[in-house]
């Protein structure tokens, strides 16, 4: 990589050099376009070893979305309500969805469509996550190009293609609003750069709507509108103001939360919420800033520094004005205005403290070593070195690529989430200190070298030793020279003062550090040798690690599980078994209650109502379900019945040991149900305060319907009822279901799916019959067998 | 909570599992004088993730009690009997001399309101002891802060209520009473309610309702009592005084500050600051120490085995202690540090020597310290990462 950059930074002048550019520009496009396929096909491994099917539960209301809007258009997709879940209450899809990821989708399937070329929209969405990683590494390439070179850049973006963390979220199949927000988060990032180092308009435009587009994708749009005012304040205290900095600010500001307040899913919380008042705050701030600069300007120093009395007083008051307006704000909302997963990043332990439901998802939790390691690997070694190289010099650039990674850093140690908005700045990092180890390492090769050939050599003439040691030493130099106005011809505008005199101290500074180098720049041959080894051989074990980590541990969709045996490869297909069942056996309108994590799936495989989903936006609804689940069948019956629900779908992993089922995650049911309705308690369910199904369970947890659903009939398939996931046997082996009944289990038994007896009436006639004498009994025995269900 | 009693062995550690922050095991020493609290070790983990490989399922403990101590007891407590008006308002006077109507008890007390079998009133305890407030990993005096804040909040809410008291215990004193209630292990908190005949029947407060301090406290009494206790009320970290100076003397030094920012020569300006926070910050992030702070996990366990003997590295990769996240973190940064050090420092070095060396040193230590980081995840979370070549190859 570092010879691509010399090669390409290299050019002495005129034609050989224009040649020599021109070659390590193609060789440059070449590398990107071979860092886009590795991107690409790393995350094939799904298809590959599995199918070509959406993962997991999210991706498949993106994917039902998607179909919608392919179908019946932008318009409809906008104003979309959805009756097929939350029955009955329904939802406003169009306006609680971030779009971004849909749009991007269906305009891809429009155009391919348009080109004649017939791909399904599955199919589409299949890929839309390798093809925007390709996209991303070609963006951290820009974005580390501006800070660092082309060789950190291309380093970066050959370390972004594979970096674990972000494999996870992008594989093939994995249609998720991260899979296009990593890139539009990078890309954002770069054209901030970009403007920051060239002071154009044209840049900060286009930042703002790459901006516009993170807003559409993914609520972690906060982050960036938190980091660049952050960036710009440390810019404005640390005294590196210039007007480039404010033209690539305000307008970001301005344009940015106009175009944030669009997207009818943020809307008004862009300019109402405490996630977006930093950057209202810096952006006073920045133009307290400019006026104070442009007076500096304008006026003698000592007139200066009267007027600076007079501007601090005045621009104070409005400070403190517009700081009591929104403190006053902040502290009328109740949460002082920022959501819970906000404060829990701000106070780590708020969330393990006062909000259960957040600290409980498995990808909330904090990170401990291993997972940086599964993660980010050898990064972890290399960005040290990364964050001091960007030390030295500090550019604007660097210093944002410093406070990327700090903040990001610290936020993925708080939730284990946030590694993959770490990722992509641990891999810039990684790629500027490879860059720099391998830059100087080479060079010391390639100057020992020809030294010592010239010593060799130096029995003919020794005029020509010095001459093209010295030779070498100027391509050095001037290759540095070279890079440094490179970086610094960026700026284009001289009006700024500031401006001028930075550039005067590079001039200055030039020459100097030429000199030192010419004297020593190098290490010595051997040691040389052997350290690019050694990163070589870093390089390789990261390579290995990431093939391994994208083939074994992120590729399974979750849909499909294989579990692989003496015998062989074992495939369990029993979700899709069951989604099918209903769609082919059931009424079009039939509701189907089950726990919110299947709602995703059931309503786009199955296309049946569902109760409650993914989106767990009413709790009340989702507290019902649970209530219903962990009521004695009778009162479950009554809660279901109420809400027209005809069949009950649970997931249950006892027979295969299929670990995630209802009944582990059923004390989710008990507490958010017990959260809303009190007379269902959570110690009633506990033993020595552990759930337990075994003989030592409580009666109300052996009476529960979510132990009768799951375990019913179970004691047939072994005769002993052991429970493969729990380890033990369950406690109530025999009993009969009264209000429910069985229609469908899956072949391994892991979606079991009842439907409602309808009871009520028939028990009543029954009853009736019965006392009104025994003449009639023999139709009723006609009419029992007329209705299956009894 | 199963208590036993157990033949004291020196070499029998137990290590246990706890869901809320505190949750320990005592082990009592019968050959000291009085009675001896030994803390063993404490491992956190949540529902998600795998269990210690040695754990037992609930802090177990060993107490000699000697028996005719208990006869004593039972027999002066059937001997105890006043006018339950009487005590009422005795208890009532007790509790408007402590601040947070917290009423300290003693044997002496405890027989005289507690054991008398006709009692109107239900009697909260906290059992404290002073000889291990030093034992951070209990938390003792919180938790009798949270206690007292509880008492202060149903006294606000219920003001002359007569229907429960609060009441805390010491064991030094009242050991007697500690063996009464059968309470071997702290921290404990029962309730004892007009119905329990024997002190030993009383309600023993689960270890998740420590998890939330007073709140979860609150959730107890009143799923027990029936009573409501009213809303928490915290005093504040820095009184209302202290708030107005502060934020007079900040803005008084806001000019000073913005005229040293100007003039550029704050610590804002060095460079090395920056620096050196940067990599704190990292160094700090990926040992996991956010982990430790959330999860509150100590530096490093003992072993059950041998209690002698420390475990620093766990296996399992859901869980952490906090030595091993920093020794790993400090080998993330150390050999991030080498490479910055020969890319940027050693470069400037004169001598070809000493270049040679240093790099010689820096290329050890770091293949040494990358192959240790990967031997221990290895270790740790069980993974076995292997190439794929063609199968040809093979």
């Amino acid at each position: 990589m570092a010879e691509t950059e010399a090669d390409a930074a290299a050019a002495p002048a005129a034609a050989p050099g224009r040649l020599r550019n021109a070659f390590g520009g193609v060789l440059c496009a070449f590398t990107l376009i071979l860092i886009g396929v590795l991107a690409f096909s790393i995350r094939l491994f799904s298809v590959i070893k599995y199918e070509s099917v959406i993962h997991e539960f999210d991706p498949y209301f993106n994917y039902r979305v998607t179909q919608f809007l392919s179908k019946n258009g932008i318009y409809e997709f906008w104003n979309w309500f959805d009756d097929r879940t939350w029955y009955p209450l329904g939802r406003v899809i169009g306006g609680t969805v971030y779009p971004g990821l849909t749009l991007t989708a269906g305009s891809i399937w429009w155009l391919v469509n348009a080109l004649n070329i017939p791909l399904s929209v599955e199919t589409v969405c299949v890929f839309t996550a390798p093809i925007f990683s390709a996209f991303a590494s070609w963006a951290t390439y820009l974005l580390t190009k501006e800070a660092k070179g082309t060789g950190a850049g291309l380093m970066a973006a050959a370390i972004l293609g594979m970096v674990p963390s972000y494999i996870s979220r992008s594989v093939a199949g994995s249609y998720d609003n991260e899979a296009v927000a990593i890139f539009a988060l990078v890309f954002t990032f770069y054209l901030y750069v970009k403007t920051l180092n060239t002071g154009s308009l044209f840049y900060a435009t286009l930042n703002a709507l790459s901006y516009f587009y993170m807003v559409c994708s993914w609520g972690g749009y906060t982050f960036i509108i938190n980091l660049i005012p952050m960036h710009v304040l440390l810019c404005i205290v640390t005294g590196r103001y210039s007007s480039r900095l404010y033209i690539a600010y305000a307008p970001l500001v301005i344009l940015g939360t106009l175009l944030a307040a669009l997207v009818p899913v943020v809307g008004f919380n862009a300019v109402l919420t405490s996630e977006h008042f930093a950057s209202f705050l810096v952006f006073i701030i920045l133009h307290v800033v400019a006026f104070v600069s442009y007076i500096k300007g304008l006026l003698t120093p000592r007139l200066f520094k009267m007027a600076m009395t007079l501007v601090i007083t005045i621009g104070m008051a409005v400070c403190f004005a517009v700081v009591a307006i929104l403190v006053a704000l902040v502290a009328s909302s109740p949460t002082k205005g920022w959501s819970g997963r906000s404060l829990s990043l701000l106070d780590p332990t708020y969330a393990s403290k006062y909000i259960p439901i957040i600290a409980s998802v498995s990808e909330h939790q904090p990170p401990t070593w291993p997972s940086y390691f599964m993660d980010i690997n050898v990064l972890a070694f290399l960005v040290p070195a990364g964050i001091i190289s960007c030390f030295l010099p500090l550019s604007d650039a660097s210093s944002f690529m410093v406070l990327y990674l700090v903040t990001a850093v610290y936020f993925s140690g708080v939730m284990v989430r946030l590694m993959l908005v770490l990722a992509p700045a641990a891999c810039i990092l990684s790629g500027i200190a490879l860059s720099s180890a391998f830059d100087v390492l080479t060079r010391s090769m390639k100057f020992q070298l020809s030294k010592l050939f010239d010593d060799g050599s130096a029995i003919s003439g020794n005029g020509s030793t010095e001459g093209s040691s010295a030779s070498t030493v100027n391509t050095n130099s001037s290759k540095s020279e070279n890079k440094t106005e490179k970086s610094e011809a960026a700026p284009k505008e001289k009006s700024s003062k500031k401006n001028r005199r930075k550039e005067k101290e590079v001039t200055e500074s030039v020459p100097a550090k030429s000199k030192k180098e010419k004297r020593l720049s190098v290490l010595p041959l051997e040691a040389s040798v052997i350290g690019t080894l050694l990163l070589i051989i870093l390089g390789g074990f990261y390579v290995v690690h990431c093939v391994w980590a994208a083939a074994e541990a992120y590729s399974a969709p979750s849909i499909v599980l294989t579990s692989r045996s003496r015998e062989g490869l074992h495939v369990f297909d029993d979700f899709r078994e069951a989604y099918a069942w209903l769609s082919h056996n059931t009424d079009v309108d039939d509701k189907v209650a089950s726990w919110w994590d299947y709602g995703y799936q059931t309503t786009a495989m199955a296309n049946r109502t569902v109760i409650v989903d993914n989106n767990t936006w009413n709790n009340t609804h989702i507290a019902t379900v649970g209530t219903a689940m962990s009521s004695p069948e009778k009162a479950a019956w009554e809660i279901f019945d109420s809400l027209d629900v005809k069949y009950v779908l649970v997931v249950f992993g006892g027979l295969v040991g299929y670990p995630s089922d209802d009944i582990n995650k059923f004390l989710w049911m008990v507490r958010i149900g017990g959260g809303e309705f009190p007379h269902i308690k959570e110690p009633d369910y506990l033993r020595d305060g552990q759930y337990r199904v075994d003989a030592q369970a409580t009666p109300t947890m052996l009476n529960c319907l979510m132990y009768k659903l799951c375990y019913y009939r179970f004691v047939e398939t072994d005769g002993k009822g052991f429970d493969r996931v729990r380890g033990y046997e369950i406690g109530k082996k025999h009993f009969k279901l009264t209000h429910f009944e069985e229609v469908f289990t899956t072949h391994h038994w892991m979606v079991r799916i009842y439907k409602l007896k309808p009871q009520k009436n028939r028990i009543r006639a029954k009853l009736r019959k019965l006392k009104s004498g025994s003449k009639s009994s023999s139709t009723l025995a006609a009419g029992q067998k007329k209705n299956p269900w009894q | 909570m199963c208590i036993k009693e157990r033949k004291c062995r020196p070499a029998l550690w137990a290590i246990v599992p706890f869901n809320g922050p505190i949750r320990s095991a005592l082990r009592v020493h019968p050959t000291a004088t009085g009675l001896l609290f030994y803390l063993s070790t404490l491992a956190p983990s949540s529902h998600s993730l795998p269990r210690p490989p040695v754990s037992s399922p609930d802090p177990a403990i060993t107490m000699a009690i000697s028996p005719h101590h208990l006869l004593l007891l039972l027999l002066a407590a059937a001997a105890a009997s006043a006018g339950a008006n009487n005590l009422v308002g005795e208890l009532e006077s007790l509790r408007s001399r402590s601040p947070s109507g917290v009423i300290h008890l003693t044997d002496t007390s405890v027989t005289r309101f507690l054991s008398s079998s006709t009692r109107p009133y239900s009697v909260l305890v906290f059992f404290d002891a002073t000889s291990l407030h030093s034992k951070s990993d209990l938390h003792l005096p919180q938790l009798r802060r949270e206690f007292a804040l509880l008492s202060a909040a149903f006294q606000a809410n219920n003001p002359a209520s007569s229907d429960l008291f609060f009441a805390d215990i010491e064991f030094s004193e009242s050991q007697h009473s500690f063996s009464q209630f059968g309470v071997n292990s702290l921290p404990h908190v029962r309730l004892i309610r007009p119905h329990h005949s024997r002190l030993a029947d009383s309600e023993h407060m689960d270890q998740s309702h420590f998890s939330r301090l007073a709140d979860s406290m609150v959730d107890f009494v009143e799923a027990r009592t029936g009573l409501q206790v009213g809303p928490i009320t915290r005093p504040p970290l820095v009184s209302r005084n202290q708030i107005i100076l502060l934020v007079l003397m900040f803005l008084a030094s806001i000019p000073f500050v913005i005229k040293r920012i100007l003039q550029g020569d704050t610590l804002l300006h060095d460079r090395r600051v920056w620096m050196a926070g940067a990599l704190f910050v990292y160094f700090f992030s990926v040992s996991g120490g956010m982990y430790g702070i959330i999860r509150h996990t100590p530096m490093f366990i003992t072993d059950r085995a041998d209690p002698n003997k420390l475990v620093f590295f766990y296996q399992g990769s859901g869980m952490q202690l906090g030595a091993e996240g920093f020794a790993v973190g400090s080998l993330y940064t150390l050999v991030g540090l080498m490479i910055a050090v020969v890319t940027h420092l050693l470069v400037k070095v004169e001598s070809l020597q000493t270049q040679r060396f240093a790099m010689v040193a820096v290329m050890i230590v770091g293949w040494w310290a990358v192959r240790k980081v990967i031997f221990l995840d290895n270790w740790k979370t069980g993974y076995s990462i292997h190439t794929f070549w063609p199968s040809s190859w093979r």
